[in-house]
């Protein structure tokens, strides 16, 4: 396994004009790890893969690949020389080519001969069970189809790295399985890492081994799922990760962040319903409480009438850090 | 709103004082002539369609098959043609009396020559001039001549040659043995010329001696036997017979003062004592005989493209 | 294949005002003519037939095989927006279309001919120019820079950045990524450049009359004029429509299996999520090898040639070293006269009305192309493109000359008929594959057919929309042949003004009208040029999904 981190950037600045998608990030992935980007739409998630990617040149700092400095000094490596697989938005599927060619594509640039590299290809097809799918073009293929076509051909291409950027579906179970799986065998061997850029927390937390959480072009936190979860920096990174509640602490000392859970129906605290979802295992009651708006979820449970007076208890909270504006 | 611009030709006759001339002379020519005219006979009016030959002939085509000859005057650029026209009975059956000053070969019954064109030769400054046409074809260096399958005054030039018994269709033998090079107009011939592409040719006094007045690197020669006149008749509509403003143009254009006004425009005039340009002293001219070229004109061309390979 | 959001009567309603268009400005002269040739044939096949037809074919066929390859590249090459100097290449590479055919063959051989530029200053010249060999390189420049405009503002119109990301990253080099996939996705475009050469070239007469003619190399058009500039002649003139009818046969049986078979199978719908954006950046050893490869295409097929044109006009004769004491403006005296000014804003309205029209009828026929009759009237566009202008000229005249002949209106027909494909092609090529629910989309939000199309199609198309209107426009402006043949009192084109005062083939007046042309062009094309890249600039600038 490398020593060195798999993606290494440093203090990256990207402007696309006058604005700037990205001020000055530092960021690193470690071999064998899932790194989630997570940040709404506009924070700069695909311009730092882009960057990450060679498809765009930083304005100013650096990009290094398994140690090997790839942008930022130099000659910028192209994008084909760079050791990395890329699963688009919309999957990029060239238009002219069936889902056979298209995974074969990238062993054919390798040199492999026609024979082999679809052979390959029909093997990678046949792993995400869409062999059957092999002549067709992207026209006559459904989002899901397209989604696997666009991944097999990023596991064709064997890279150190993978670069997800916002797949428009969430990768289904069988998709995320093989995709796992691939890059603990590549691990092992190599020290596969990837990059997954989301905005949707849920997928986030659930995939990465660590989250990277973007906003206006800055890193605001970076750190395990639990950690980002249940210790955000601020009130913007507690939203941006899931259901979040921010309420005054009981004791004057500040804000606190009470996730789904961190507080019960009964108990001493008093509040009235403002809101009421039955979702089926559970139900989630929106509370006005004297300490600010709360989100309470209940297991099982029933819709209650709007107005209705309830006490409740809180289990836990945490104290998020000064409120720096961001709000 | 585009219509508005523009007012469809007048048919044939319509105002007796309008009248629709169809011409391939230039305007240099034949605007004044139509200025001239205009002062002469109050009210009169010329409406012009100048086109070169190819064209002109298209819009004739084009005239007869979409409700008849749109002109009252024709005036053309070389006997075959408007011949062509009058066998297809559109225009002749009539001259005008001032006709009579012109000389017999430049007329028939049908049309009178208004203009001549000469074939003379058109040389380098630093290549000698050719004393006689059979001094064209020279070893090292390269003849231009026009292509008698596109102009008529390159025909005219080809009947001639051909009839004549010391010179014949061997003389275009001996031009493409020498390396000469047909080029598609006289004017191209000029240019070419001049432009030092070619060392000498064939084309029209006009052509070279305005490349002459130019300052081109280029002087005009008149070979022995003689420059080949091609001349420009000018024939009645049949459909406009009657039109007596049509007639007058005619009359004008064959007498004194039309005459003088072609001369002084550049053009050489049919009539005899008219100053036109220059013509050096005691320059030979020679005339092709029009009607037994338009006979032979297929074995002529004929023989011609066994030749030149077009 | 695809189909515009819109009712199948707004549907069925474009194809039919599109086929009737088509009757009254191709179908019904192109008749009239079929039937000149049919009634008067004299029953002798006309000698040289088969040469003349051989070589407009192999001619039309080379010049397409090198000058759409040669257009594409330049298509691929100017689309960087780092290239160094981007604009001004755009502009030069596109200077051979302000040029009419006729100065452009002469601006060649005062260049590189015997007595040309490279035989006085270095001895060198190329005999090969006037012949086959010369005819056809000149075709290859003239055609490079159209083939170039229709790639290029199909690239423009639907980039497709990641399709061209996915091959990079996949390991295809910069080339690899162009011939793989964006050529590929281009070939629509690329297929309606190469049969617009094709066709152009099999009608060009003015290359093929100039440099061919000294090497004997005849060909259809060549064939056509002298049939039509031989007397008045009834029989070589039906041998001239004759042979027009053969050229209109021979390119509808190239063009027509082009367009229905290949077509569908070219197309492919664009994904909802294409929009312009810069290409990868390169290297810089790269973009210098690329900027010194475009300055030595562009100085060697536009700058010297139009040096020459330039030189030619402020010389006061053809053939004089073009010296200072040799300059005159002799030759722009002759151009600029009262009479011409008038002429001249008479052209320029023409042009300006043919063009928007043209630029209409373009998008109609585009549009009505996607529904299987419209197909066929896409190929009978390009048959009056092929006509050459004085056989056009004479259908129109026996069609529409009872009532319109002399008149701006039979002037303006005729350039519609004649342009129609030239507008049509490239805005076909960017169409093909709008992708339909873009429309349906703005349907459903409530715009109307002509809203949805407004704001919806036009700006992703805008760029293809202008290279048709400009391409329209020029070659509009500087068109001679139809309107000599058509125009009356009061509808004289500056073409014809100039031309007529002297002689045709006086290079000088010709050199002159072609510079004040390029003047009067260069500068609204330029703010036209400036104003687009604003208009796209926005997009530009936000690179996809930036996010």
């Amino acid at each position: 396994m490398s020593a060195e981190p798999a993606v290494e950037v440093t203090d990256l600045v990207v402007h696309h004009g006058t604005t700037a998608a990205l001020r000055g990030v530092s960021l690193q992935v470690l071999p064998g790890e899932v790194l989630a980007l997570l940040g709404p739409s506009g924070s700069g998630k695909s311009t730092l893969l882009h960057a990450v990617a060679g498809f765009l040149e930083p304005t100013s700092g650096v990009v290094r690949l398994g140690g090997r400095t790839v942008s930022g000094a130099g000659r910028p490596v192209p994008p084909e020389r760079r050791d990395l697989a890329v699963v688009f938005q919309n999957y990029a599927l060239w238009p002219h080519l069936t889902a056979l060619d298209t995974v074969a594509y990238p062993a054919r640039r390798r040199g492999e001969s026609r024979a082999q590299a679809r052979a390959e290809g029909r093997a990678l097809l046949g792993r995400l069970h869409v062999a059957h799918l092999a002549d067709r073009r992207p026209a006559e293929l459904s989002g899901g189809e397209q989604q696997r076509v666009g991944l097999a051909r990023a596991l064709a291409r064997r890279p150190a790295v993978y670069l997800f950027d916002e797949p428009t579906a969430h990768l289904d179970t069988h998709v995320r399985g093989v995709f796992l799986e691939e890059l603990a065998s590549r691990r092992r061997e190599s020290g596969a890492a990837a990059v997954y850029a989301t905005h949707d927390a849920e997928e986030a937390l659930g995939l990465a081994d660590r989250v990277a959480l973007l906003d206006a072009g800055r890193l605001v936190q970076v750190g395990t799922p639990e950690q980002v979860y249940a210790q955000p920096v601020d009130a913007f990174a507690a939203r941006l990760t899931g259901p979040a509640s921010v309420i005054d602490a009981p004791d004057g000392s500040g804000e606190l962040l009470v996730r789904l859970g961190w507080a019960r129906l009964g108990g001493p605290l008093e509040g009235k319903v403002r809101g009421s979802w039955f979702r089926g295992p559970h139900t989630d009651h929106l509370v006005d409480t004297p300490l600010g708006e709360l989100l309470i979820r209940e297991s099982g449970g029933a819709c209650r009438p709007v107005g209705e007076r309830i006490r409740w208890t809180l289990l836990h909270g945490w104290s998020l850090p000064g409120h720096d504006g961001r709000g | 709103m585009l219509a508005a611009c523009g007012e469809p030709t007048t048919d044939a006759g319509t105002a007796a004082q309008d009248l629709t001339l169809y011409t391939c002379l230039s305007d240099e020519t034949v605007q004044p002539v139509i200025a001239a005219f205009e002062d002469s006979a109050p009210g009169a009016s010329v409406d012009l369609f100048r086109a070169p030959t190819g064209e002109l002939n298209a819009r004739v085509a084009a005239d007869v098959r979409s409700g008849g000859l749109r002109a009252d005057v024709f005036w053309g650029c070389d006997p075959l043609t408007v011949q062509d026209l009058v066998d297809q009975g559109l225009v002749g059956g009539w001259t005008p009396p001032e006709a009579d000053a012109i000389p017999a070969q430049f007329r028939t019954a049908d049309y009178v020559g208004a203009h001549l064109l000469y074939m003379v030769a058109v040389h380098r400054t630093d290549v000698p001039a050719p004393a006689t046409w059979a001094d064209l074809p020279a070893a090292g260096r390269t003849v231009a001549v026009p292509d008698p399958s596109v102009a008529a005054s390159a025909l005219g030039a080809l009947g001639w040659f051909a009839a004549d018994p010391g010179y014949g269709l061997d003389f275009y033998q001996r031009l493409a043995d020498a390396g000469a090079v047909q080029v598609r107009t006289p004017d191209e011939v000029t240019t070419g010329v001049a432009q030092g592409l070619y060392d000498l040719g064939m084309t029209t006094a006009n052509s070279a001696y305005a490349a002459v007045d130019d300052g081109s690197p280029v002087a005009v020669a008149w070979p022995q036997p003689g420059a080949v006149a091609v001349y420009g008749p000018v024939a009645l509509a049949t459909a406009s017979a009657d039109s007596a403003v049509a007639q007058d143009f005619i009359s004008f254009a064959v007498g004194p003062e039309g005459q003088q006004t072609i001369g002084a425009s550049g053009s050489y005039p049919t009539r005899p004592g008219v100053t036109g340009p220059s013509v050096p002293a005691g320059a030979p001219v020679v005339h092709p005989d029009w009607t037994s070229i338009a006979a032979d004109r297929d074995a002529v061309l004929g023989g011609y493209q066994r030749v030149f390979g077009g | 294949m695809s189909r515009v959001g819109r009712p199948a009567g707004a549907r069925t309603g474009t194809a039919v005002a599109a086929v009737v268009l088509l009757a009254v400005l191709v179908g019904y002269p192109l008749l009239r003519l079929a039937l000149v040739a049919a009634d008067e044939w004299p029953g002798v096949r006309p000698a040289g037939l088969g040469e003349a037809l051989r070589n407009t074919v192999v001619l039309a066929g080379a010049v397409t095989l090198a000058a759409v390859p040669v257009g594409v590249a330049l298509a691929l090459v100017l689309r960087r927006p780092d290239l160094p100097g981007r604009a001004l290449w755009q502009a030069a590479v596109l200077l051979p279309l302000l040029v009419p055919d006729f100065v452009l063959g002469y601006s060649w051989t005062q260049a590189y001919a015997r007595a040309g530029f490279t035989d006085t200053l270095l001895g060198v010249h190329w005999a090969g120019l006037l012949g086959p060999a010369g005819v056809w390189l000149v075709l290859v420049v003239n055609a490079a820079p159209l083939a170039y405009l229709v790639v290029a503002v199909a690239l423009a119109a639907r980039a497709e950045p990641d399709l061209e990301r996915a091959a990079r990253i996949s390991g295809a080099g910069a080339a690899t990524t162009a011939v793989t996939v964006t050529v590929r996705l281009a070939l629509p475009a690329v297929a309606a450049a190469g049969v617009l050469v094709f066709v152009l070239t099999l009608g060009s007469f003015a290359i093929p009359q100039v440099l061919g003619a000294p090497a004997g190399f005849r060909t259809v058009t060549t064939q056509i004029y002298a049939d039509l500039s031989l007397g008045g002649d009834p029989t070589s003139f039906v041998r001239a429509v004759t042979l027009a009818v053969v050229l209109v046969l021979v390119t509808a049986a190239c063009t027509a299996p082009a367009d229905v078979l290949l077509a569908p199978r070219l197309r492919s719908q664009r994904p909802a999520d294409a929009r312009p954006a810069a290409a990868l950046p390169a290297r810089p050893a790269v973009l210098r090898g690329q900027t010194l490869a475009l300055g030595g295409y562009a100085g060697l097929t536009a700058g010297l040639p139009l040096a020459a044109l330039l030189l030619a006009s402020i010389t006061r004769a053809v053939g004089v070293p073009p010296t200072p004491g040799n300059w005159a403006l002799d030759h722009f005296r002759t151009v600029l006269t009262p009479r011409t000014a008038e002429a001249l804003g008479r052209s320029l309205a023409l042009a300006l009305v043919a063009a928007t029209l043209l630029v209409l009828l373009g998008g109609l026929v585009a549009v009505a192309e996607r529904r299987r009759a419209g197909r066929t009237a896409a190929t009978l566009t390009t048959l009056t493109l092929v006509l050459p202008g004085s056989t056009l000229a004479v259908g129109l005249l026996l069609a529409y000359g009872r009532w319109l002949s002399g008149t701006l209106t039979l002037i303006l027909l005729a350039y519609l008929a004649k342009l129609w494909a030239v507008a049509h092609r490239p805005i076909a090529g960017a169409l093909d594959r709008f992708p339909p629910d873009e429309l349906r989309a703005a349907r459903v939000s409530g715009a109307g057919a002509l809203t949805a199309v407004r704001t919806v199609a036009l700006p992703p198309l805008a760029p293809a929309l202008l290279g048709a209107w400009l391409l329209c426009f020029l070659t509009a402006l500087h068109e001679v042949t139809m309107s000599s043949l058509l125009y009356g009192p009061g509808s004289e084109t500056l073409a014809v003004v100039v031309l007529n005062s002297q002689e045709l083939g006086r290079i000088g007046p010709t050199a002159a009208l072609s510079v004040v042309l390029t003047v009067l062009v260069a500068l609204p094309a330029g703010l036209l040029w400036w104003a687009s890249r604003r208009w796209s600039a926005p997009a530009r600038e936000v690179p996809a999904g930036v996010g």
